[in-house]
């Protein structure tokens, strides 16, 4: 699983806050303007498209994607049970009215 | 100056002697001058012009001066001219350890033996241009434009790169103009025909054929101020207003009349026809539904553009008829090209199944549709061989009073992406490294010509790009502000193929190396753009010659590593790098696998791209087509495709035959030529450069991929 996400994004902080993601073994690629292998690795998935609207994206090891925020919410809560490791309740959803939850 | 003609017989020795004793406004030597006139030979003038051009000292050019009139009087010439006299002076500024002086004092010009050659030998840089007195007019002008481009709009360190093949600067021969641009047909219909010393201006257009008129003209002029493609928005909706009142053979009639006018316009700029895109939805584009449409006489019609679907379908049906039936021998047009948007709102569009069946009735036929592949909110225009301008916020805003959507790309430069790998023997740090250095550079350059541009356009309308200076609607024609820098890549299969050892088509492992080399291009484009408030954007540049280009330069200063990996033959230099992030042509891949993995890589080039699957003589069904155009938009990332027949016309018996053949299959003649597409446009292959022709020779051809 790959956690697609951004420094700015306030929808991928309320993510990394609530999930222990590397416990859980979930890849979180960075899409700042520093790595370019982040940015291929989502072109690869065929996602660029994608996150220029919205971030997060989670990519399934099924290489199937997910990018509403509740689907990937309840995805991750469903790993984190699995892998026995512990998760924050659902809060209320971030807002991202700046835009910041899109690649640039 | 020019031919000096000693009057009496003397010894170099007394002349010498006599030379440097006399005033040389005496000498009775005639120079035959660049003005074309003969004049007394004057020391004084070598002096006036190393002041004038150079910043050396007085004393350093009375100097030179004496020597040359040394030299010259010395030597036993019977003519001598003013560029000989030059080339003397430079001689001696280089003898003098004076680079830049020598330089400034460069004198551009042609050698004899070229001219020569230019006259009679067809120039195949570009097959878009004819071989005649007005392309070797073009040629010629171009060569003095190329020259002084790199000595006196580029810095050494940029034309350098240029010259060894680093990087590739396009259309330098064009160094005074942009390079292409995209327009709406509101602009005419608003403002008429009213360019700047024009010698009679025109009232908006109140019919349809004058208002043809109009584009056409229009289109000349801006052929000849920019170097490139010049596209048009949304035509067959711009034109719906004029089309209530003719019946549907006046439609086809004047749909007919638009593709011949561009196909036949080989009386243009020398002798090239205008490379011209129409770009054509079946829908009403959403930003343009609830924009008030303009009418004959420029009026408004007191509907909106969303009212005139069916007029614009019914011309869009048209312009695809004439496609289908080709030239008067049955050829298919290579101008305009027809760019079809493929949208979302396409598929919920009343009829939009007949229109795709049509459209690729003559992809099938004759070849002449793009597919544009506009997803979700996405909005653009398209032009050149795959050139896109993706509509932004202030873009949709300008759509409201579409005259005001133009737009330009100032300059297109293209790295060479196998030199680099050659250069960082498989250390990937060296690699991006010099990547990076190589995107500068190119950055530089853009911002070179935009200072020059700026510097042409503040003359306004008394200068040189006074149509660009226009101003009716309150803006100059060309928005500099908003102009995009392109950047585009040759030959990254073989970057891959030296660093990897494996071609792109090879291994999933490949295409994901092939993708950061990209996002690291698109990453480093963004970083300087925003460090130099300009807008750089990575685009699949054609390459037409370029390819060729950087494959024989390789060959030549790094053989060694160039030969294992240069396509092509090598024994008859046809030689080429594979087009930008195009994978091996030659490759053996179904064409929806094609599409799909090189589609990839086309959202991280932002300006555009395309994918060609060569059709060869094959003509599948316009249902298979269909259904594989359906399947490449909504399952791949593939910005644009175009399937690409070949022809075999007959110059003797004037048919046209499906496939490449050597003789004419009708009469058997062998006065034959093939037609089909090189880079993003369709042309006979007697005009194709050396690489382009390795290329055809290795296409993968689809034959029966479709109707099975």
């Amino acid at each position: 699983m790959t956690l697609f996400t951004k420094d700015d994004c306030v929808l991928c902080a309320q993510l990394k806050k609530q999930f222990d993601l590397s416990a859980m073994d979930v890849q979180v690629e960075v899409l700042d303007n520093n790595d370019a292998g982040a940015l291929a690795h989502l072109a690869w998935h065929g996602l660029v498209e994608r996150a220029r609207k919205t971030l997060p994206i989670l990519v399934l090891d099924d290489s199937s994607a997910l990018h509403e925020f509740p689907h990937i919410e309840s995805r991750l809560l469903e790993r984190a049970a699995r892998c026995g490791v512990a998760a924050r309740r659902p809060g209320k959803q971030a807002g991202c009215e700046s835009g910041s939850c899109a690649l640039r | 100056m020019g031919v000096v003609m000693p009057l009496k017989a003397e010894t170099a020795q007394a002349r010498t002697h006599q030379v440097v004793n006399e005033d040389s406004t005496d000498i009775a030597l005639f120079v035959r001058s660049s003005q074309d006139d003969m004049i007394g030979w004057n020391r004084q003038r070598i002096v006036d012009a190393l002041l004038r051009e150079t910043f050396i000292d007085r004393d350093t050019a009375e100097k030179i001066s004496r020597d040359i009139e040394v030299t010259i009087q010395a030597g036993k010439v019977k003519t001598i001219t003013g560029p000989l006299i030059r080339e003397m002076v430079n001689a001696k500024l280089l003898e003098m350890g004076l680079e830049e002086a020598r330089r400034m004092h460069t004198r551009l010009g042609v050698p004899l033996y070229d001219v020569d050659q230019l006259l009679v030998q067809h120039n195949k840089e570009n097959a878009n241009v004819p071989h005649g007195p007005e392309a070797t007019n073009l040629t010629l002008a171009e060569g003095i434009k190329k020259e002084y481009a790199l000595l006196h709009v580029f810095t050494p360190d940029v034309a350098d790169a240029h010259l060894s093949g680093d990087l590739h600067l396009h259309d330098l021969g064009f160094i005074d103009r942009p390079y292409c641009s995209g327009q709406s047909l509101e602009y005419i219909k608003k403002f008429g025909l009213n360019l700047p010393h024009a010698l009679s201006m025109a009232k908006p257009a109140k019919h349809a054929e004058v208002l043809l008129a109009h584009m056409v003209k229009f289109a000349a002029s801006l052929q000849s101020h920019f170097a490139g493609a010049i596209g048009w928005d949304a035509i067959n909706l711009f034109y719906a207003p004029y089309l209530e009142e003719l019946s549907d053979d006046g439609v086809k009639q004047l749909a007919q009349m638009m593709i011949y006018e561009f196909s036949q316009q080989a009386v243009a700029r020398g002798g090239q026809a205008i490379f011209s895109d129409v770009n054509i939805y079946w829908e009403v584009p959403k930003h343009f539904v609830d924009v008030p449409a303009i009418g004959p006489g420029g009026v408004y019609t007191g509907k909106t553009y969303g009212e005139y679907e069916k007029q614009a379908q019914r011309f869009a049906w048209a312009l695809f008829e004439v496609y289908k039936e080709g030239d008067a021998a049955g050829r298919p047009f290579f101008f305009p090209k027809p760019l079809v948007h493929i949208t979302e709102k396409f598929f919920k569009t009343d009829g939009h199944m007949d229109f795709l069946h049509h459209i690729c009735e003559v992809a099938s036929v004759k070849g002449n549709t793009y597919f544009v592949f506009d997803r979700g909110d996405t909005a653009k225009i398209s032009e050149c061989c795959r050139l896109s301008f993706k509509l932004e916020a202030s873009d949709l805003e300008d759509a409201k009073q579409p005259w005001k959507m133009r737009y330009s790309a100032l300059q297109n430069i293209t790295i060479n992406l196998p030199r680099l790998a050659f250069q960082a023997q498989g250390d990937d740090t060296k690699l991006f490294l010099l990547l990076t250095e190589k995107l500068q550079l190119a950055a530089k350059a853009h911002g070179q010509k935009k200072k020059f541009i700026e510097r042409l356009m503040s003359l306004g309308k008394g200068g040189p790009l006074s149509l660009l200076a226009m101003d009716l609607d309150g803006e100059p024609y060309l928005k500099l502000h908003r102009c995009s820098y392109l950047i585009g890549m040759v030959g990254l299969n073989e970057l891959i193929r030296v660093h990897l050892g494996q071609e792109l088509h090879e291994s999933d492992e490949s295409i994901k190396f092939g993708l950061k080399v990209i996002a690291h291009m698109n990453i480093v484009c963004s970083k300087l753009a925003e460090a130099m408030d300009m807008k750089f954007v990575l685009e699949q540049t054609p390459a037409e010659s370029t390819a060729f280009r950087f494959a024989k330069l390789d060959l030549a200063h790094f053989n060694t590593e160039a030969e294992k990996v240069v396509q092509g033959n090598r024994g008859k230099g046809e030689v080429y790098y594979s087009n930008s992030t195009l994978f091996n042509v030659g490759a053996n891949m179904s064409p929806i696998s094609r599409v799909e993995k090189e589609g990839l890589f086309h959202p991280l080039i932002e300006a555009g791209s395309i994918t060609h699957i060569w059709l060869g003589e094959a003509q599948p069904d316009k249902e298979a087509l269909a259904g594989f155009v359906i399947n490449v938009f909504k399952h791949t990332q593939n910005d644009q495709i175009a399937f690409s027949p070949e022809f075999t016309a007959c110059i003797a018996c004037g048919k046209t035959s499906r496939g490449l053949s050597e003789s004419c299959p009708y009469c058997q003649s062998k006065d034959v030529d093939g037609i089909t597409r090189i880079t993003g446009y369709f042309t006979k292959i007697s005009s194709w450069n050396k690489g382009k022709l390795g290329e055809l020779h290795d296409r993968y051809r689809n034959i029966d991929r479709f109707n099975n």
